[in-house]
Parts: C-alpha cells; structure tokens; sequence
C-alpha cells in the first residue's frame, strides 16, 4: 500500500529545480511592483487610477478592477464544476485534474476578494463594515455572501476532504513535509469503509455546492444587470451570461493549467490523457456557442428599437470607441468555438489546440469584462453630460499584473507542497 | 415629520450658476466637484437656436437606486425624505454611483485638503475681518452629527476614498435655513420646503405650475420638481461643460 519513491519524486513536490525558482522570483518581483503600486493608491487615493466620476468629471468610477473582480470569480467556475461533473456523472478522464481545478478555484476567489478591495476607497472598512452592516437588499451582498463566504469556503471543505487521500499516502514516507501531511491525512487511513464515507461525503458535498455555480455567478451579473438607469447593463441576459462567460474562462483556464502541468511533470501524462483535453475542447465549444448566441441576441435587442442610448452603445461596441474590445472578444470565442468544431468534425482532439482555445476565450473573456463594465459609465447617461473617457493608468495595471502573479505563485508554491495531480495507487480503481 | 421638497422653475433660470458656486462656498466640495450643476443646453440649428437652462441638484429621490444599492447603508434615506451619505459608514465602492441615472454622486479621490480654496493662516486680510482670530477653516456644522441617526452627513472632505453629494444643506435644513442654492439664487428659481404643509411655498407653486420630474420612467420618484419647462432630450446639446478632472 506504499507508493513508491518514484511517484512522489515525479510528482515535483519538494523540489526546486531552476526552472522553479526562476518562475517563483520572476513571480515575485511582480507582486512586489504590484504592493508598490498599491501603496501609491492608499497613500494617495484612487487619484492615482484613471478612475474619475461620470457625468460632470467625464470619467467612469468603476473600470479594471471592477472587471477583473468579475473575470477572477469568472475563472473559479472551473473548480465547482469540474469536481461535480467528476462526482455526479462520475467522468473519470476529468479526474486528474479536479485538484487543480479545485486549486484554481480557491486562488482565483482570493484574487477576486482583492480586486475588490483594491476597488473599494476605505478598503479596512470595507473587511469591516460588509459584515456588520451587511445588506441582503444590495446586489453586491451576493458577491460577499454567495461567492466569497459560501463558494470559497465549500471549495476549501472540498479541497481539503478530497486531498486527504494522498496526504496519507505521503505521511508513510519520512519527508521533511510528514507533519504537514500527517495533519491533512487527519486520521484517515484509506480503509474500504473510511473510503466509502468518503466518497458519499463528496458525493453529496458535490450537489450542495453544485446550486452554487449558477448562484454564486449570478449574483456578479445581477450587479448590473439590475440597474434600470444604465442602458447597457440593464438586461436580464446579464446573469445567465456572466454564468456561461464563467464557465468559458474557467474552464479554458484549466486546459492551459492542465497543458502546462502536464509538459512540466513528465510523469503526470499517463493520467491527464488527451481524453480530459477532449472533453475540456467539448465543454468549451458549447459554453462558447451558448456564449455567442447571447451576443448575438444582446446586440439584437438593443439595436433594433431599443432605447436610443441603447442603440448607441451597441453602435459604440461595434463601431465606435469599444470596438477592439468587442471584437477581440466576439472573434477570439468564435476562433476556439471554430478549432473545437473543425477537431469535432474531425473525431480528432489535439492537445495544442485546445490550449490554443483556452487561451483564445480567456483573451475574450477579458475584453468582454472590460465592456461590460465601462461603456455604459463613460457613454450611457441618460441625462445630456458629455461622454466620458476611461484610460487605466500604470497603477491599475500594476495592481492587476502584481494579482495574477499572486495567483501563479501561489499555485506555483503549492505544486511544491502536495502534488498536483491526484496520486495513483495498485488498488485506486 | 415634514416632508422636503424641492422646487426649480425653469421659466426664471438664467444659467447664472451662482448656485453651484453657492453649494461649494458651503459645503466646501472638492477641485472638480459640482453637487449642485447647472446644464446650459442647446437645441436646434443654426440660427434656429434655443438656449435652456438645467439645475441638477441630487434629486432625493423616494425610491432611490442608491440607497438599495449600497451594500452597508452608508446611503440612506431620511423620514424626512433627504437622501444623505455617512462618511464614517461609506466603504467607497461607488456602487451608488454608478446606480444612480441623474449622475450626482461625487467620490473623494484624493486626501482632503484643508483650507483648499483659502490659505487662511497666512492670508492677513482673513484675519483682520475675524478681528485677529483665524476663522476656522471650514463650517464647524459639518462636523455635526444629524438627525435620529446622528450620523455624520453634513459637508464634504471629511475623508478620502468615501462618496459624496448634494445633501440638502442637512446643516442648514436642521437650523431652519433654506438650502445653499435656494438661498442664493437671485432670482429664486429655487423653493425648498414642506409637501405636508399645503401652504408651503413648494406646495403652492406644485398646485400651479406645469411640472415635471428629471427621468421619470426611471422609476426613481425623485422629491426634486422642474417647473415651466420641458425636459431634456437627445436633441440638447451641453454648452461650455465644466471641465473634467481628467487631470486630477
């Protein structure tokens, strides 16, 4: 019931090769620049940003952040959903990389809770008061609530539970780390009837959470969605898009995760197979049709008789100042959702291009978040101010740069602490 | 409990704007900031030109997008109907903001500045007309706390990163005064007062005059009426805008 010393080798825990620790101070150094240029921002005020005030200021106060609070909490779609699809229709190819899906979850709520404190003008206050004066009534309660207490917590629950496995499997061996493992293990030894609970705990612990995925995303698309006085945003397509649009950069994230995990750690290519590509390529060309077709149902509704001020968003987003957006974002879904049709048509899935198709939505995704949120700002008054201009300035992107290198060098720190993959075993059938 | 209102005849509005510059002498607003603005519209082609006037104070309103929106109840609604900000409560996420359609809301960007329109240490001719004694450099009635709340609401630059807006002049309201703006008009376009009391001067003038509301299918119920005039359309185009703080 050992594992061998082979396995845990290659599974790259413990170990810091160049490559690594290259990675990791590369990483680094781009949280530090991110910290300098929070400080600016606390020092300072949000002066620093390109955030102005709409209407007389000609500015839009919400802009990168506000976008990458949604993209982040976007991106830990791919977690809920992979681990639940693995439990409730029990695909055995998504197997292997449920814990970093599940990884990519947790990090990418963090990230998503510091985007929104980096937003937030008394960020201290904000820890403080969204508790004690929390108001269900605000659509931002469900970001608070839903997402950053309930989602990041049951995917914490989930995590851990599901870990405990090859954490006592690598408590068996002496390591410097044995404490760590021992402690995860938490007394489980991998007997049949200790694994029979187990799996009925994550069986049912996969269902409670599942309502979650559509919940917890709703509520961000429900932030605007609900605005009567924005055109643009006000829209009941907004929630329903924001869970496709989730499930898109989530999943596309972890085909690229997945890609690179395996290419790193030669010894994790028997259990990631091209056939958990396939599916990932399957699930991504579907979201992003689903995704497309609500484009193309957005622009219909607010182009064809709309509100004046509707007509002239979707004008501004197709021709005008937002275009690129628009259309990096349209082209981008439309490009993975064609290389998963040719591979489809094909019977053949290759590896790179779903990578290429990860990548390709989450450049979409990005660009499609940024619209989301400032055209309306800086073009959507119903009242005769002028139009408004949002640029970011090098703070924001510092902050937002110095956020994902976070998130890389936390994945990157954890990969050297527990594999990554899920461990086999003789009997692990 | 009264019942505030406000109203702004149009047919007397000559776009002076000597209101704003009222609202910020009294509430001591930031560089950029205009809780009362006054629109100079217009309409029409050349030489069939008409000019128009807009005063856009918050609009305080009975069903307020702000208010529901705020995720701590910094923005809040007074019995008497004031929509007002606490500054010690606001986490400035802005989401008021950008909820609100009449576009009022003011964020503090940067660190309050004291004395940010007057020296008033050093300017001597300050302290000869508070017979030798620097005055202070902003109305201490900001510093009080108001209404059942007691919430501080009053005035603007108490601190950064918090939202700001037109609040009524609540210090000026809770003494008995008429607003800034109302005060100071010099052809009162203005009138604040009491809908319950139907001998108010608001609710005499609600009786007689042509009235709307700004953005009425919005749903906002605003307590703020527009009287003798029409309201803005696509056709109407700003006149010399105030400039924006894209500067900072």
């Amino acid at each position: 019931m050992s594992i061998q010393a082979r396995t845990l080798r290659d599974t790259g825990v413990g170990r810091w090769g160049p490559l690594s620790v290259a990675a990791g101070a590369a990483l680094l150094a781009i949280v530090a620049v991110g910290i300098a240029a929070y400080s600016q921002q606390l020092i300072h005020g949000e002066v620093v940003t390109g955030l102005r005030d709409w209407g007389t200021q000609g500015g839009s106060p919400w802009g990168l952040y506000i976008a990458f609070v949604v993209y982040f909490i976007g991106v830990s779609f791919a977690g809920i959903s992979i681990a639940a699809l693995v439990r409730l229709l029990r695909i055995e190819a998504l197997q292997p990389i449920t814990r970093m899906a599940e990884l990519l979850t947790i990090v990418s709520l963090v990230l998503g809770a510091f985007s929104v404190l980096a937003d937030l003008g008394q960020p201290l206050r904000g820890i403080t008061n969204l508790f004690r004066y929390a108001r269900p009534q605000s659509p931002f309660f469900g970001t608070f609530s839903l997402v950053m207490a309930g989602y990041l917590f049951a995917s914490l629950v989930y995590f851990y539970l599901a870990g405990r496995r090859d954490a006592y499997l690598l408590a068996q061996e002496p390591s410097r780390l044995q404490w760590f493992y021992r402690w995860w293990a938490a007394g489980y030894r991998d007997t049949p009837a200790q694994r029979a609970r187990h799996e009925r705990t994550s069986f049912l612990l996969a269902i409670a959470i599942l309502p979650l995925l559509v919940t917890a995303h709703s509520t961000l698309g429900l932030v605007f969605g609900l605005m009567g006085g924005r055109p643009g945003w006000f829209s009941a397509l907004q929630a329903p898009g924001f869970v496709v649009l989730a499930g898109v950069s989530g999943l596309g994230h972890i085909a690229v995760m997945a890609a690179l995990v395996r290419w790193l750690l030669p010894s994790t290519r028997e259990q990631i197979r091209p056939a958990t590509f396939r599916l990932l390529g399957i699930f991504l060309m579907v979201l992003g049709m689903i995704y497309l077709y609500f484009t193309l149902i957005e622009v219909l509704t607010a182009g064809y008789a709309a509100h004046e001020r509707e007509q002239e968003l979707v004008a501004l987003l197709l021709w005008g100042t937002y275009a690129p957006y628009f259309w990096a974002g349209t082209v981008g879904l439309g490009a993975a959702v064609t290389i998963g049709l040719v591979q489809g048509l094909r019977g053949s899935w290759n590896i790179g291009a779903v990578v290429a198709m990860g990548i390709l939505v989450n450049i979409a995704a990005i660009a499609k978040r940024l619209i989301i949120v400032t055209p309306s700002l800086t073009h959507g008054s119903l009242l005769p101010y002028g139009h408004g201009v949002y640029i970011p300035t090098w703070v924001e992107v510092a902050i937002i740069v110095g956020l994902m290198s976070l998130g890389a060098l936390a994945i990157l720190a954890f990969s050297k602490l527990f594999p990554i993959v899920p461990l086999e075993s003789e009997h692990a059938s | 409990m009264p019942k505030y209102a406000m109203t702004i005849d149009l047919a007397r509005c000559m776009g002076c704007r000597a209101c704003m510059v009222a609202c910020k002498v009294e509430n001591n607003t930031p560089e950029e900031q205009f809780w009362m603005y006054v629109f100079r519209l217009e309409e029409g082609e050349f030489p069939d030109t008409r000019l128009t006037f807009l005063p856009r104070p918050c609009q305080h309103c009975d069903n307020a997008p702000c208010v529901k929106v705020c995720p701590v109840g910094a923005r809040y609604k007074r019995e008497d109907g004031i929509v007002l900000t606490d500054f010690q409560r606001c986490i400035g996420c802005r989401y008021c903001e950008v909820a609100c359609p009449y576009g009022v809301n003011y964020f503090h960007w940067k660190s309050p500045k004291k004395g940010q329109y007057l020296n008033w240490n050093k300017d001597a001719e300050v302290k000869e007309r508070g017979n030798g004694e620097t005055p202070p450099w902003h109305n201490p009635d900001h510093d009080r706390r108001y209404g059942e709340e007691r919430r501080l609401t009053a005035g603007a630059v108490h601190y950064k990163g918090v939202m700001g807006k037109c609040t009524f002049c609540v210090h000026r309201v809770e003494k008995g005064l008429e607003p800034a703006c109302v005060a100071n008009c010099p052809v009162r376009v203005f009138e604040f007062g009491d809908l319950e009391d139907p001998e108010s001067t608001v609710s005499r003038k609600l009786r007689e005059s042509n009235r709307f509301r700004l953005l009425e299918d919005v749903g906002t119920e605003p307590r703020v009426f527009y009287l003798n005039g029409q309201p803005p359309t696509s056709e109407h185009r700003q006149l010399d805008a105030v400039k924006g703080g894209k500067k900072g």
